[in-house]
């Protein structure tokens, strides 16, 4: 069996594993200031929030309380991580106020329909420092605190921990895809709970948190021998020798399965994907067409390219811990 | 954020306005309601859904203000000479807003190849009998805006 055969089979037999799922990559937010790139951060060890009283039907303020202190938890307790959350109280104060308090609870905004949760956070351009940040839950859908979920209730804990990310400053991922029939689309997988998208009400797959996420938290507050455990992979994605903005790269551990990636994010195509375990990575390039580019990009001066095919690097990519495996270019062609 | 997943259809019969048009002009204001939100002013040269007149001005959570910026995550980052189709909902004598943020709005650029204008992202169109995965990167060409406008008038045609 010749190198390029067992190649092309691995990666076969990957994708049949994960029902075809197109793989990705986490994504930090971050600000283009005055030609610096300015990613948001928690500059304290430790920090604060507070829990709005009001309750809503099928969840306590006890328990979204409790719901809370958990989603926190699944990121503090992300070994390659240093960040801490404290619960100092409840509060009156609404979430969205600029008070100087981070506050989370629930809210109405009809006019938010489809929408589940938000997060908002303000922060310092100068310095990147985030100064607040506030999580609301949209009480004009039904939810559900309870441990197995509930039939037709959303599943708090899971948009809870979706949102703390944000909190921490990670944007959306794109590793999820949808499935549709008949006037229905619903979310069919994710492997990233930085995924903008819900499973169906009472669905509770998506609280624990996955190799992308855990990277990515451990990329902004690094500890526990992050830098020095991990690798990363570099290089360029390019159509006709010129680089692409915007488009998605995918790191698939051959080993583990687990799917970490990122964008390129210069009109010269460079990318980074960091945070990976030592082993051996196939790599996937793919347009983000069918979810809206606004979910993953903060800067729209540069058009983001989808017009391009999927497309697989022709070979594996080690990755060794410490240590950058550079120049990896993925060649792209048009659809 | 985190949204229910919706089709075409579905953004369709929430929007009670669908425009294609050109940011013209952008204000960051204080909000008690969103801390800082930005106005955003759209000429209007289509509507594919109702009428809003030749300008339209709407709300967006998040902007800068000074020395501080508000970021929501799924929030567009609308610039000047942006051109967008536009999904707006509109309530009482508030401002109109965009229907589930970013994914009211479908962008629109010039195809770098083939200089067709297109909309950057394949509309989801639920129309299978059976349940089926939708791709990315399929093979179907760039969607034009005039094509996509015409689908979504089909759409809210067939919602009436």
């Amino acid at each position: 069996m010749n190198r390029r055969f067992l190649f092309v089979s691995v990666v076969a037999l990957l994708l049949a594993s994960l029902g075809g799922l197109s793989v990705d990559a986490y994504h930090l937010q971050f600000a283009d200031i005055d030609g610096r790139r300015v990613f948001l951060r928690w500059m304290q060890p430790t920090v604060r929030y507070s829990i709005n009283t009001r309750a809503v039907p099928g969840v306590t303020t006890a328990q979204l309380q409790s719901v809370m202190a958990r989603a926190f938890e699944r990121w503090q307790n992300v070994g390659t991580a240093a960040i801490g959350f404290q619960f100092s109280g409840v509060t009156s104060a609404a979430p969205l106020e600029f008070d100087g308090l981070n506050t989370i609870g629930f809210l109405d905004e009809p006019e938010l329909e489809g929408l589940l949760g938000l997060t908002l956070t303000t922060f310092d351009t100068v310095t990147g420092e985030v100064v607040e940040s506030d999580i609301f839950f949209n009480s004009a859908e039904p939810w559900s605190a309870a441990a197995d979920g509930e039939t037709d209730r959303f599943d708090l804990e899971s948009v809870a921990v979706h949102e703390a990310g944000h909190f921490v400053g990670l944007d959306h991922s794109p590793l999820g895809f949808f499935e549709e029939r008949d006037g229905d689309v619903r979310l069919a997988g994710a492997e990233a709970i930085m995924f903008p998208f819900a499973f169906d009400p009472g669905n509770i797959g998506l609280r624990a948190l996955r190799a992308d996420d855990v990277a990515g938290v451990s990329s902004i507050y690094p500890d526990g021998g992050f830098a020095t455990a991990t690798g990363a992979i570099e290089g360029r994605v390019t159509l006709g020798g010129a680089g692409l903005y915007g488009a998605h790269v995918l790191a698939l551990n051959v080993s583990t399965g687990a799917l970490v990636g990122g964008f390129s994010l210069t009109g010269n195509g460079d990318f980074r994907i960091g945070g990976l375990e030592p082993g051996r990575y196939v790599i996937r390039v793919e347009p983000i067409d069918d979810i809206g580019v606004d979910n993953f990009f903060q800067d729209p001066s540069i058009p983001v390219d989808v017009g391009f095919r999927p497309t697989f690097l022709d070979r594996f990519v080690s990755v060794t811990a410490g240590s950058t495996s550079g120049n990896v270019d993925v060649q792209v062609a048009t659809q | 954020m985190v949204l229910k997943p919706a089709d075409l259809g579905t953004l369709v019969g929430s929007a009670r306005v669908i425009v294609h048009g050109r940011v013209v002009s952008l204000r960051a204001q204080s909000s008690n309601r969103t801390r800082i939100e930005t106005l955003v002013t759209l000429d209007a040269t289509d509507y594919f859904k109702g009428d809003l007149g030749r300008e339209v001005t709407f709300v967006v959570p998040g902007g800068t203000l000074g020395r501080y910026r508000t970021v929501v995550s799924g929030a567009p980052q609308l610039a000047e000479g942006d051109e967008v189709v536009l999904f707006l909902g509109t309530r009482g004598p508030a401002l109109p807003y965009l229907i589930r943020l970013g994914e009211g709005v479908f962008r629109v650029q010039r195809d770098a190849r083939t200089g067709q204008r297109i909309v950057s992202r394949h509309p989801v169109v639920a129309e299978s009998s059976v349940w089926q995965r939708v791709g990315r990167g399929t093979p179907a060409s760039p969607l034009s805006v005039n094509d996509f406008g015409a689908m979504v008038r089909r759409l809210a045609g067939a919602a009436r």
